[in-house]
């Protein structure tokens, strides 16, 4: 008889984001060497916190997420490394597509962290060691990689491992050894995160201590949060959501001087005009894309741009994607736009000749006509704003007569 | 032939009846004032020979609609107009 035991693991990728801002590992590599303490800046336009901190800026004790100002004071030599949210995305896509290439089903969590589940691998791969070998292998960097029948405590278990030497559990061992892991790994789920400090206070350290309150206790006081931290800390876990596959669309172009302004809106529009010339495509729509930009001053900076309704009109996707650019926090280098979902194939035919127009204003004459032969030639005016700022009311608008 | 339309200012004021209560108007048109939104004064064109000054009172009436009514400081009418 064969027992089925299912293996979730968490391939862990320690200060991802950082990393990719600082340039890649072998610039980190050298700032650590230096003993610099580094800290990603605070993005433009957002809350004044840190992103992810290097080992050095840790032992001063600087942490992920404290506000800039304590951070500074904390560690006045920190030095912030601008955020690049596009390489991190471009990075991160990378690496997902490594693991996928073993032909895992990969969940990604954020950058830096993702799940697979092994079932199926290791008819490829051999066994579980040989299928996280490739993985490693696929990656092409170092990994912390924990394995446990679910995912919490496989993040567990990559979370306490510190050399290259895998961490792997299973059924009741792991529900065991997670009972003696820190209650501080519920911050790493987002439903659970704001449980941390008010655990805290209430002088709950292990997640053992945690399970052995009960869950009717848990729920009553935090409700479904706490609910989930019960299940969390006794070993149990929702399945694996892998991430569905798609193919990437994306069209780039060095801008030049056109760094800003109505040239950048230009730029806009031959990469809306070439990415929908793109064969691929096959005639369907776009859903939303990503648009994305290198700044000239460094780092990076990235918005998320989804349609009303899927689109395959340039005019409109140019329209919409523009709005988002004025949201560009400093002139660009480079810009993209990528597709990130597909709609349906178009299937309206538009007219020949654009006739809207014309048909409009020839409806519109007509109304006037009418309105004017019924209620007199005063009836249709048209507003137009002639001083809108005046302080003065009557001075704004003024109604002119429509020409015939 | 039908006479020419001639361009025409929009939103211009009319002559109101106002009854001034205790620094405020408190009826307009003989509708009663509910509450005071805003006040505010413009003063314009002082350096020509038609000066513009005017008391604004931004109003609620107690059908609850707003009621925007001005008081010319130079000749002291009151007239009503439009948001």
């Amino acid at each position: 008889m064969r027992t089925y035991v299912r293996m979730v693991i968490c391939v862990y990728l320690p200060r991802f984001e950082l990393t990719a801002a600082a340039g890649g590992r072998s610039v980190l590599a050298q700032q650590a060497l230096a003993g610099r303490a580094l800290a990603v800046a605070p993005a433009v336009g957002s809350e004044q916190r840190v992103g992810e901190v290097s080992g050095a800026a840790e032992a001063c004790g600087v942490a992920t997420g404290m506000a800039l100002g304590e951070a500074l004071a904390r560690c006045p030599e920190l030095v912030l490394v601008p955020p690049d949210p596009v390489r991190v995305a471009e990075l991160w896509e990378t690496s997902l597509a490594a693991l996928e290439s073993i032909g895992a089903a990969v969940e990604p969590a954020r950058p830096g962290l993702a799940y697979f589940e092994t079932d199926g691998l290791t008819g490829i791969h051999g066994t579980r060691d040989q299928t996280i070998a490739a993985a490693r292998r696929a990656l092409g960097r170092p990994a912390r990689i924990g394995g446990a029948p679910t995912r919490f405590c496989a993040l567990a278990g990559a979370l306490a491992v510190r050399s290259r030497r895998p961490l792997l559990l299973e059924g009741a061992q792991a529900r065991r050894w997670l009972a003696g892991r820190p209650v501080g790994l519920l911050g790493f789920r987002e439903e659970t995160a704001a449980l941390l400090a008010p655990l805290g206070r209430l002088g709950v350290r292990t997640l053992g201590e945690l399970a052995k309150l009960g869950r009717p206790v848990l729920s009553d006081r935090f409700g479904a949060a706490g609910a989930l931290a019960h299940r969390l800390a006794c070993g149990e876990d929702s399945p694996l959501a892998a991430r569905r596959l798609t193919e990437r669309l994306a069209e780039s172009m060095e801008v030049g001087d056109a760094s800003s302004g109505i040239a950048l809106q230009r730029v806009l529009g031959v990469l809306v005009d070439r990415l929908l010339a793109r064969p691929e495509r096959r005639g369907r729509t776009l859903r939303a894309v990503t648009l994305s930009a290198r700044l000239l001053a460094g780092g990076g900076w990235r918005e998320r741009v989804v349609f009303r309704q899927a689109l395959n009109d340039p005019e409109r996707i140019g329209l919409a994607c523009s709005v988002r650019l004025l949201l560009l926090p400093a002139p660009a280098s480079a810009l993209a736009l990528s597709v990130e979902r597909f709609g349906p194939p178009a299937n309206e035919q538009g007219a020949l000749l654009d006739q809207s127009r014309a048909a409009r204003a020839a409806r519109l004459r007509e109304a006037v006509a009418q309105l004017r032969a019924v209620a007199g030639q005063e009836a249709a005016m048209r507003a137009v704003c002639v001083d809108p700022d005046s302080r003065v009311p009557e001075r704004r608008v003024v109604l002119a007569p429509i020409p015939e | 032939m039908p006479a020419p339309v001639l361009t025409r200012t929009l939103n211009p004021p009319r002559p109101a009846r106002v009854r001034w209560g205790e620094g405020l108007p408190v009826e307009v048109d003989g509708e009663g004032v509910e509450s005071l939104r805003e006040s505010w004064l413009v003063e314009d064109r002082w350096w020509t020979a038609e000066p513009l000054r005017r008391r604004y009172w931004e109003l609620v009436g107690e059908r609850g609609r707003n009621l925007v009514v001005f008081h010319d400081l130079i000749s002291g009418r009151w007239f009503l107009q439009g948001p």
